[in-house]
């Protein structure tokens, strides 16, 4: 649960700060695919669930067939699903009309995101033999 | 292979057959036609990705151990997809097939590895 909060917190403020700060003015080139500022406030409770989905199912994996081998494990699951998670967004590139700008730097961004996730669950989720004295 | 196979078979039975009249309410959201290369080379990165994960979670093989990470997997791709619901002018109808189809599509591409993925026995000892 402490595992799952931590990446949480982490992944929201990355996640605010990537899309809501600095890639402000590459989304602004493409209005025409982005909701108004007014209806993506409305709907921000998705946002929330989105990522909350995100870090429960990724602590998951972690837990079930990674837990035990601390950060590393928990980064390099970190790696293996977010490089699959970019073959999925070159897929959506292939057919919505993003800027390319956009898929690299969410791509850069999406691995260095899951792989302090991966070290986050690795250094705080203990496997219940762990935790026993 | 088979995981490469089986998920563009089944992403273009799902999003690009099943799924095109919802995609049709939003063309505005979509190319006129998919660029190919980059959808065949991002279905090999995913299908050798999660092939590899599967290999990783599950070193003995299995399927329904391999389908279990493929249904974890497709939930954590599946939480983007509500963000993009949250900022794409996207339908329900849509958000909810890419969803299913998500968890869906890995579970049976994990249960793919599961089956045919055989690990080397360990080496035995030359007596």
């Amino acid at each position: 649960m402490i595992a799952f909060i931590a990446a949480y917190v982490f992944i929201f403020v990355w996640g605010w700060l990537l899309n809501g700060v600095f890639l402000k003015d590459v989304y602004a080139q493409t209005p025409n695919l982005w909701r108004s500022q007014s209806e993506m406030m409305s709907l921000f409770h998705w946002i929330i669930i989105g990522q909350a989905l995100v870090i429960f199912a990724f602590v998951m994996i972690y837990a079930c067939g990674f837990a035990g081998g601390g950060v590393i494990a928990g980064i390099r699951l970190g790696i293996l699903l977010e490089i699959a998670a970019i073959g999925m967004r070159l897929g959506f590139y292939a057919v919505q009309p993003f800027p390319g700008k956009l898929i690299v730097y969410g791509s850069v961004s999406g691995l260095i995101e899951m792989i302090i996730v991966g070290a986050i669950a690795g250094a705080i989720y203990k496997p219940a033999s762990a935790r026993t004295p | 292979m088979a995981v490469f196979i089986f998920l563009f078979v089944f992403g273009f039975l799902w999003y690009g057959t099943l799924m095109r009249g919802a995609h049709e309410e939003v063309q505005a959201l979509f190319r006129t036609k998919p660029d190919f290369p980059w959808l065949i080379l991002g279905h090999i990165v995913m299908a050798f990705f999660f092939t590899m994960l599967c290999v990783r979670f599950v070193p003995a093989g299995g399927i329904g151990a391999s389908a279990t990470l493929g249904i974890l997997v497709g939930l954590v791709y599946a939480g983007p997809h509500l963000i993009s619901f949250a900022v794409q002018p996207l339908t329900t109808k849509i958000l909810c097939g890419w969803i299913v189809g998500a968890v869906i599509q890995f579970a049976i591409a994990g249960a793919t590895v599961g089956a045919i993925y055989k690990p080397s026995s360990p080496a035995t000892s030359g007596h």
